[in-house]
């Protein structure tokens, strides 16, 4: 099932927490609402879901709208944040309960609770109440109690955000395994940018109740739109200055650092504000063709799988530089004096925000 | 550390919070196991001292009780009915839907149950009885020839303790609701559940823990009470019958009547009480919810009718109020709707020429309190600090006091404290220390949840920041501790304070003359036929209980559910 949004808004009094959502969810796609808490992700997922009504714009599955129609009539299923199971029900209870009330016959019921299990890895569990299930088996359950209804979209939101970050990996993977499988059309909420990247198609990313940019993963990482979204996904270096117009391809800036060659990934003329945007992984140690600098090590954390210098450089602003095989490395000491630099194309020149 | 008896501030260490231990244990013992162990013993066993069943097959075989054990049973789950209905409505009104007037209901609301029960009584004959305001109106304007019982018989009692104890009921209930997470009926909605529907299978399951608390309180005040029913002229009751075998003091086979129907009680409050705490063992549904369900906005119509059946239930519940500031004050209320002539003569005799009554009530109940801090904050502290063996122990028994009847705690006191003490040659009973123990005794729990509450709040951590910048267990415990539980306590206390005035059934029992309370003078005055004196000590209680729920909510904006629980 395809989900279309248009145009979607919803206030609480004064505030905006939706303003103007528009995007599109193709059928069977994993589809990421990311970004930092309030920014209206989790609002988003309720209009979706029926549970609170938009002050404007239009919600269609497929060809039909649904704004009007309550949650029950949406054919949705939902996995909430803090699991929402009931506490008074065992795991059968829970599972079964939307079965019973479309009144499905005795062994259809059992069948498809058996069936839901199995997609979950929880057979043998039926009679357990949640207050005896661990964190990730209550998420199963959850996840159980919305497929057994075969659902058309999926909705989840912030699943993993109550458990530990070994199980959350492990879920995660198996949440990604079990949406393909089945080929529903999901959305997923989340504030975890590592989450976002690794289990989606496509994310959106949402800040103060507006979506900044939507994309694939590589794409959100490797070419963000805004200053907003590069920051928020993944770690980066910016250096403020001025666009002074296009050599050989690539656009030219005066920085604090000095001058830089970037791509341009926005609009940008001679003379605007800009912010060059630049990963610490793709900042060598050495001396290159272009964008070259001198500095000094004055911090070096050990990541396990990264060592992270921070270069002052020798005009002042700070870099953060990652080598990438730390055991193959050996270590700078502070204050040693280091030349850096990275490719053009490594580089992406945004207008400040 | 350097702490004395009282065990506040830091684990015990030391000889002297051990003490303190020891005193609070040997208190519990003294004043609550052993006179409930007493009737328990008297109850099985016969004069010389060998146990029986005699007394309960006695009892079992009397018509009379037999009648009286059924009628005592409907009634209390009669009025566990009538107070689940509409306190569930309530509840549910209050907190579900946003109309007209819901902060004003919902402080309406607590009124009834911190009212004394005893005034409530006359009240309500004031006003509904046969010569009351109601009748004699009906009368005037309809020519009714005779007028309508309202209130004397059975039903009479189910109308007044269901006016009475609703609260308790919506008070459990809209806890509990508040603390449903919203996602569970989300989630519920989200595969098809709604309406009715909704409510049955997922809503109201989750209140019962809540519910469940408030009706085992509804059952065993209504069952134990017996102020209630013998001012409305009802005696084949269990509770009626405890009373009139004790304190008729002659017939010795009476007397074990009163004590064996006493150990029923315990026995039965014992049995609810483990009932019910296995059942909420199994059921703790409170989350912490992150948000509330969201207030439904009533239609016009909608709106007008919740508000006038909300007023109707108030104006029936405050009926008892205006009855007995009109008696207080009123001369010649006889065969007319409202008293002829005013006058503040019977006040004057209640505070002027006799103000025994009000310093009796004052005096006993303050010492109560005295005693209830002095070992029911220790006992908080025990609770929600440390591990110490007994620590259950200590928290069924002060559960196991909520549960138990004043009923039979009076009678249990009769009994067991008639022995001449050693070096006098007269019992306890016969020391006006009495009173002030029992009531201390009844309220403990009151103290002892006010603190506990508190003190939880308190987390271990901030206590243990003190300590981590050089501040001793006394010093943390002055400066971290106190500033933040002394609340807490004070509302505990002040709760005490207040329900001590109001207590009347343990009291009763074992009052003497010149030990008279406020509740006593209230029946005495009452069943001797001085209904006006009784109204006026009545209207004093009523001033002072609304004056501490003044000050409760200063104190702490406090949200008294939490004692009722």
């Amino acid at each position: 099932m395809k989900i279309a949004l248009r145009d979607v808004v919803k206030r609480f009094g004064a505030v905006i927490a939706v303003d103007r959502a528009t995007l599109d969810v193709s059928d069977g796609e994993l589809f990421t609402l990311l970004g930092p808490s309030g920014c209206g992700k989790t609002t988003l997922l309720r209009l979706i879901a029926g549970f609170s009504r938009a002050d404007a714009g239009e919600i269609w599955f497929d060809d039909q709208r649904v704004e009007a129609l309550p949650p029950w009539r949406r054919h949705i299923g939902m996995v909430f944040q803090n699991y929402a199971l009931w506490p008074h029900m065992t795991v059968r209870g829970n599972v079964t309960y939307g079965l019973k009330l479309r009144k499905l016959a005795g062994a259809e019921i059992e069948r498809r609770l058996q069936e839901g299990l199995r997609k979950v890895n929880l057979v043998g569990l039926e009679d357990r109440y949640p207050g005896q299930l661990s964190g990730g088996q209550q998420q199963r359950v959850a996840l159980a109690r919305a497929l057994v209804l075969n659902p058309d979209i999926l909705l989840l939101d912030e699943p993993l955000s109550n458990l530990d970050a070994k199980i959350r990996m492990q879920v995660r993977g198996e949440i990604r395994k079990l949406q393909k499988e089945l080929g529903i059309t999901t959305i997923y909420v989340t504030h975890d940018q590592e989450e976002a990247l690794s289990l989606s198609d496509r994310v959106a990313v949402m800040r103060d109740g507006v979506i900044r940019q939507t994309a694939p993963p590589k794409e959100l990482y490797e070419r963000p739109a805004t200053r907003f979204v590069a920051d928020f996904v993944g770690v980066n270096n910016f250096i403020p200055g001025v666009c002074q117009g296009l050599a050989d391809g690539h656009v030219v800036a005066d920085t604090a650092l000095g001058r830089i060659r970037a791509r341009a990934a926005a609009m940008l003329k001679p003379g605007d504000r800009c912010v060059v945007v630049v990963r610490p992984e793709n900042i060598a140690l050495s001396s290159g063709s272009e964008n070259t600098f001198e500095g000094r090590v004055v911090l070096a954390s050990y990541l396990g799988n990264t060592l992270r210098y921070d270069v002052e450089t020798n005009r002042g602003p700070l870099l953060k530089v990652d080598v990438r095989d730390p055991w193959h490395h050996e270590a700078l000491a502070a204050g040693q004096r280091v030349t850096v630099s990275f490719p053009a194309s490594a580089a992406l020149m945004l207008v400040d925000d | 550390m350097t702490n004395t008896g009282g065990g506040l501030g830091a684990p015990p260490r030391t000889a002297l919070p051990a003490l303190g231990v020891a005193a609070i244990w040997l208190f519990l013992l003294v004043f609550l196991v052993y006179p409930l162990a007493r009737i328990f013993y008297d109850a099985v066993t016969d004069e010389a001292g060998r146990l029986t069943v005699a007394h309960f097959v006695e009892f079992a075989r009397d018509r009379f009780y037999q009648r009286s054990l059924v009628n005592s049973l409907l009634l209390g789950l009669g009025t566990v009915a009538a107070t689940s209905a509409l306190g569930f409505a309530i509840a549910f009104l209050l907190v579900r839907y946003e109309f007209v007037g819901r902060n004003l209901f919902s402080y309406l609301t607590l009124i009834p149950i911190i009212s004394p029960p005893l005034v409530g009584v006359l009240g309500f004959t004031f006003i509904m009885g046969r010569a009351g305001t109601v009748n004699v109106l009906l009368m005037d304007w309809f020519d009714l020839v005779r007028p309508i019982n309202f209130v004397y018989g059975v039903h009479g009692v189910l109308l007044v303790e269901t006016l009475h104890l609703f609260p308790m009921i919506t008070l459990n209930v809209v806890d509990a609701l508040a603390k449903i997470d919203p996602a569970l009926e989300e989630a519920a909605e989200s595969v098809g559940a709604r309406g009715w529907r909704k409510l049955r299978t997922i809503t109201l399951p989750l209140t019962t823990p809540g519910y469940a608390a408030g009706a085992l309180l509804v059952f065993i005040w209504t069952f134990s009470d017996f102020a209630t029913p013998l001012v409305l002229g009802v005696h084949d009751l269990l509770a009626a019958q405890a009373y009139l075998n004790i304190v008729q003091f002659v017939d010795r086979r009476l007397f074990r009547m009163g004590i064996v129907i006493s150990a029923l009680m315990v026995v039965l409050a014992l049995g609810f009480l483990i009932a019910a705490r296995q059942y909420v063992a199994i059921k703790d549904y409170s989350s912490l919810a992150y948000s509330r369900v969201a207030r439904r906005r009533l239609s016009g119509l909608r709106q007008a009718l919740v508000v006038v059946f909300l007023s109707l239930v108030m104006l029936a519940s405050f009926v008892p109020y205006l009855g007995v500031a009109l008696a207080s004050v009123g001369r010649g209320w006889s065969l007319t709707p409202f008293p002829v002539q005013y006058t503040l003569h019977y006040f004057e005799r209640v505070i002027v020429e006799t103000p025994k009554y009000i310093l009796n009530s004052f005096l006993y109940s303050a010492l109560a309190v005295a005693i209830g801090i002095a070992v029911g904050v220790p006992i908080a502290w025990l609770l929600a600090r440390t591990r110490i063996p007994g620590r259950d122990t200590l928290d069924g028994l002060n559960t196991l006091i909520l549960a138990i009847p004043g009923t039979a705690i009076g009678i249990a006191y009769v009994r067991a404290f008639h022995f001449d003490l050693p070096g006098l040659d007269r019992g306890l009973t016969s020391f006006w220390i009495i009173l002030p123990l029992v009531l201390a005794i009844r309220r403990l729990p009151y103290t002892v949840r006010g603190s506990y509450a508190s003190l939880l709040l308190v987390h271990r951590s901030l206590e243990e920041a003190a300590a981590s910048v050089g501040a001793t267990g006394v010093r943390s415990f002055r400066d971290v501790t106190l500033p933040l539980v002394w609340r807490g306590v004070l509302v505990g206390a002040l709760f005490s304070f207040m329900t001590s005035l109001q207590e009347a059934s343990a009291v009763l029992f074992l009052s003497l003359g010149g030990w008279e309370t406020m509740t006593v003078g209230i029946f005495s005055f009452y069943i001797a036929g001085s209904a006006n004196e009784a109204a006026a000590l009545g209207v004093i209680l009523i001033l002072v209980a609304a004056l501490s729920v003044v000050v409760i909510n200063r104190v702490a904006g406090a949200r008294m559910g939490g004692m009722f629980g």
